[in-house]
């Protein structure tokens, strides 16, 4: 964010406990230092307010990053951010953009309870109009926030507060991801693993795990749900023969329900057994840990997903 | 609600089965997609899939015991319900004969009539509409429709795999990729063992450990289970043998044009067309004359109906064909359809491709059924004479010894020719023996003056 906002002097950051506190995450460290109280702004306790303020601002002209503590919080402000961002363009027959980011921590955090622990890209992948992100490690976060940013629509980026403390390499130098361009994390034969966020840490885990009793499976982060990189999801399923979508919403109407009809329906001809989804379980997200661990989309169920699909069950 | 678990239609033939094995007991818990039973049925053993999650609760057929598909064999008590009180359908053992029985014992919740808890008198005559859900638990292994993963039937395509001789081996006996992937590997390795008929056929025999035997105790004496190919050989010849009236007819060819005319042939096709791989036999030849003399002579072609005689249309001939040892041995029929309308060269060819087949992969289905006659022929063996059983629902078989060069009598000269006999087995309640004589009589012209085979 501070390598944009040294670029582009119209990029501005907002929201609760940004600026004095360096974030409630420390993710905005030491911006208020470098940028001031005019481009790090703290905001009170009023996501609907100053969510529709800041898209005000984009429509005349600058480039805010709106930070929500939880994406949780998000839906106090649902409206704004729903019914305004995604369709200013559209409604004002191109006369008024919104190029906007909403950032904050998406999913299960570890314990927060139901209210806290909502994956909105199972609310939110269903709005034309905007754009999701949802990297699972730190270079894909820079690359993809800066697209983001650049970007002239509004984007949503979905981080994860289990995700922030991991390590990754990050070049210091400039570099984008283009959205719509999905990572193969693992390169497999014998099922495709679909995923996003923090659940391709769970794809992986398993795929270890099946490597080891022969079962190659090929894991891909699709990086950015809307867009969707089919072209890549396609083209594995297409070798694989089998895929499991693994996605931490809950299954009914959401984005990995949308991946198993767009593959059922593109390779039909090329699949062994229907598409599986791993999701978060049907029910609120519970506050006992080992509840919680249970209702994420967790490696033993990628697991028993990918060996049903294989027939190695 | 206890569900019914039926004697299941495993192939299209299939009237009875057999279960070989339980694989559960009563008491056992069970879960949707678990191997309940191997079956057996007139082809081959499988595998019996539950499609409901619950307890035995009661197994009515023994193993060994066969029973008509439809029958009830067990019944699986629902979660919730205890076993003990679901129990058997009303004391009514398995009744070969019987459509699914009624269940008295069963609740009778689809039904909105109440019904009077008396214990019926007769079990013919249910009160309720009972068998809960008997269609259900055996829909996925009942009737012809085949599952197949759309990457399998792709690739079977791809491969020129009949999927009807791959067994699936996917949920509901699906045929996935794997399986395909195996018939592709045994199809050019052509040496493994495919189909499963022939796979039970290699069952290990059982060796007679020690018991004193009538016939002496030499070190090879064994007793080898029947494989579903031979069970269905012993009983399909039996019932012919045995409740078709045979009589037989034997027939002299000579030879020598015949032989000429194959020579001459042969050698224009390896002159035109080196590579078609084609090599025409006698018994090519004699398929096409069978065939058509079937014009003159329709009821050689026909089927004996109890009350009527079913003349057939269409002249389709079948080949026996006899299946290597080390796969177990055994015969089967592979069928050319319209055989009176296809040439000497589609006739090699398709023979060529049954027998092939045959031998490898297995035939399928199709490829074995509907032949309205059929020729055995044991020429290349030598064999000069010998007689056939009918191949039922056929009226007759034409069984073809050698063309053997010999010394023979032509215009009033004695003189070394060839010569052949075929002898067909008829079913005197359709063919008479001069009818008989006479198809032999056609057969013989047209064997004799060879040309008319080519025209």
């Amino acid at each position: 964010m501070s390598e944009e906002m040294r670029r582009d002097a119209r990029i501005y950051l907002l929201g609760e406990e940004v600026a004095q506190y360096n974030g409630a995450y420390k993710v905005s460290r030491g911006m208020l230092d470098e940028f001031g109280p005019r481009r790090v702004i703290d905001m009170p306790i009023s996501e609907s307010g100053f969510a529709g303020m800041a898209i005000g601002s984009a429509m005349m002209g600058l480039r805010p990053i709106v930070e929500f503590m939880s994406w949780s919080f998000s839906l106090v402000a649902a409206d704004p951010i729903l019914n305004n961002a995604p369709k200013m363009l559209y409604m004002s027959g191109g006369q008024f953009g919104c190029p906007i980011v909403f950032r904050g921590n998406d999913g299960a955090g570890g314990q927060l309870g139901s209210t806290h622990s909502w994956c909105v890209e199972g609310l939110y992948s269903n709005v034309p109009g905007l754009k999701i992100a949802i990297p699972s490690n730190p270079y894909d976060a820079k690359g993809l926030m800066k697209t983001a940013i650049r970007d002239d629509d509004p984007v949503f980026f979905l981080e994860s507060e289990r995700l922030l403390s991991i390590k990754g390499e990050v070049p210091e130098e400039e570099y984008t991801i283009p959205f719509g361009k999905a990572a193969i994390r693992r390169e497999g034969t014998d099922c495709t693993i679909v995923s996003w966020g923090r659940p391709v840490h769970f794809a992986m885990e398993a795929a270890e795990t099946l490597a080891k009793e022969g079962i190659s499976c090929e894991v891909i982060d699709g990086r950015t749900i809307r867009p969707m990189d089919w072209t890549t999801i396609f083209a594995s399923v297409r070798k694989t023969n089998a895929c499991v979508v693994v996605d931490q919403s809950w299954s009914f109407a959401s984005p990995g329900s949308e991946v198993a009809a767009q593959v059922s329906e593109h390779c039909f001809d090329d699949l062994d057994h229907p598409v599986l989804r791993v999701h978060s379980d049907d029910v609120p997200a519970p506050y006992a840990q080992n509840l919680e661990q249970e209702m994420l989309p967790n490696p033993r169920k990628i697991i028993a997903a990918v060996k049903k699909v294989t027939y190695r069950a | 609600m206890p569900i019914s678990l039926t004697m299941p239609r495993l192939s299209d033939t299939m009237e009875a089965g057999t279960v070989i094995k339980w694989n559960v007991k009563e008491g056992d818990k069970v879960r949707s997609g678990d191997i309940v039973a191997d079956i057996e049925t007139d082809k081959a053993t499988m595998e019996m899939q539950c499609f409901d999650d619950g307890t035995i609760a009661k197994l009515l057929v023994e193993p060994g015991k066969q029973v008509k598909v439809g029958t009830p064999i067990a019944v699986i008590a629902a979660k919730g319900e205890d076993p003990a009180s679901v129990g058997a359908p009303s004391g009514s053992a398995p009744a070969p004969a019987a459509a699914p029985a009624p269940k008295a014992a069963a609740p009778a919740a689809t039904s909105s009539v109440p019904v009077t808890p008396v214990t019926p008198i007769a079990p013919a005559t249910p009160s309720a509409p009972a068998t809960p859900r008997a269609p259900e638990s055996n829909a996925d292994a009942d009737g012809p429709r085949m599952r197949v993963s759309p990457v399998a039937r792709r690739m079977a395509e791809g491969e020129g795999i009949d999927l009807s001789s791959v067994r699936g081996s996917g949920p509901n006996g699906r045929i996935i990729k794997r399986d395909i992937l195996a018939a592709s590997a045994n199809k050019s390795a052509a040496g493994a063992s495919i189909d499963t008929g022939t796979k039970l056929a290699l069952r290990q025999p059982t060796v007679v450990a020690g018991a004193p035997s009538l016939f002496g105790n030499g070190p090879g004496e064994r007793i080898v289970a029947l494989s579903g190919m031979r069970q269905t050989i012993a009983r399909r010849l039996v019932e012919s043998k045995t409740s078709i009236p045979h009589y037989q007819v034997t027939m002299r060819f000579a030879m020598d044009a015949l032989m000429a005319k194959r020579a001459e042939m042969n050698d224009a096709i390896a002159a035109l067309a080196p590579d078609a791989g084609v090599k025409l036999s006698v018994n090519d030849f004699i398929v096409r004359a069978c065939a058509i003399a079937m014009a003159k002579h329709p009821y050689i072609n026909a089927s004996f109906g109890g009350d009527h005689i079913n003349v057939h249309g269409d002249v389709n001939v079948g080949i026996a064909i006899s299946l290597p040892e080390e796969r177990g041995g055994g015969l089967v029929v592979g069928v050319i359809r319209n055989a009176d309308r296809k040439s000497l060269r589609q006739l090699s060819q398709e023979s060529k491709f049954l027998a092939e087949k045959a031998r490898t992969k297995g035939l399928s289905m199709d490829e074995m059924s509907g032949s309205t006659f059929t020729i055995s022929n044991l020429g290349m063996f030598g064999v000069e004479h010998f007689t056939a059983i009918i191949n039922p629902p056929n009226s007759a078989i034409l069984a073809c010894g050698a063309a053997v060069e010999q010394p023979v009598v032509r215009n009033h000269q004695l003189a070394v020719g060839w010569e052949m006999q075929a002898t067909l087995s008829l079913d005197h309640r359709v063919i008479d023996g001069a009818m008989a004589a006479d198809y032999l009589k056609t057969l013989k012209s047209l064997i004799e003056t060879p040309a008319s085979l080519t025209v």
